[in-house]
């Protein structure tokens, strides 16, 4: 049997879960945003129904390009987001977003990423969604001011 | 005033979270480096679950990032909303400084 592991990854934002779930389904708005550091996301395409399919493109600072496909399996607007997650050809685990107000114009956004295979992939995706929720936060206080 | 209403709870939050002071030694810790609730409740004798709840009222106020790997839970300090609380701080410390450099002036005018 294959390890299954998880990971939660917590931050409060500044904005209203609307918002950032917008952020987080908008093609445009996720390639503002979107990434580890050193990861710049070149190109990212979202058909936002049950069932729909995603893509995101992750270049690297060598260049090269890894994509995260996947499809949703449960969409709740504005608060809850759930989407199968594979890197290229690596086994699919599964990813439940959640936008939860905790004050007026704040939200709690928690990612859970469970069905990890291994320690090392897990220790580098809690990098990855922390890099990704602080990219997030970047981003909400950039189009507060604008 | 309408328009400052969400930035007064955030602000209300984040004093109200740091209105305690075993909050404020767990903020003064996590501003060394990111560390465990372990870690956390070591110097504090403290039990997981009392760290872990002082933990979440500061998370919820946007002072704590916490990330959870199977029974290691990891906590940040997220930077950008103590910032808040200081850019406050920072208009009325501005108004005491040329308060107080124009009473000075005042008191003692220059010879």
């Amino acid at each position: 049997m294959t390890a299954s592991l998880a990971l939660t990854v917590r931050r409060v934002i500044a904005a209203h879960p609307t918002k950032l779930f917008e952020a987080w389904t908008t093609p445009a708005l996720l390639r503002a945003w979107w990434g580890p550091r050193n990861v710049r996301c070149i190109e990212a395409d979202v058909d936002l129904r049950v069932g729909g399919a995603y893509r995101i493109g992750n270049q690297l600072p060598d260049g090269r390009v890894l994509w995260i496909t996947g499809a949703f399996e449960l969409i709740e607007r504005p608060n809850k987001l759930v989407y199968s997650w594979q890197i290229s050809n690596e086994p699919t685990s599964r990813v439940t977003v959640r936008f939860e107000p905790v004050e007026l114009g704040s939200t709690e956004v928690t990612v859970y990423h469970e069905r990890i295979g291994s320690i090392a992939v897990r220790d580098d995706h809690s990098a990855g969604w922390t890099d990704c929720l602080q990219g997030l936060a970047a981003w909400a206080v950039a189009a507060r001011a604008s | 005033m309408k328009s400052s209403t969400a930035q007064d709870d955030r602000l209300d939050d984040l004093f109200g979270a740091l209105a305690d002071r075993t909050r404020r030694r767990l903020v003064a810790r996590l501003a060394k480096s990111p560390a465990t609730i372990s870690e956390l409740a070591q110097p504090f004798d403290m039990s997981f679950p009392a760290v872990s709840k002082h933990i979440r009222v500061l998370e919820r106020a946007g002072l704590v990032v916490r990330t959870i790997q199977g029974r290691v839970h990891n906590c940040a300090l997220d930077a950008d909303h103590l910032r808040d609380a200081t850019e406050w701080l920072d208009r009325y410390r501005t108004f005491w400084d040329d308060t107080l450099a124009a009473l000075a002036e005042f008191a003692e005018p220059s010879t």
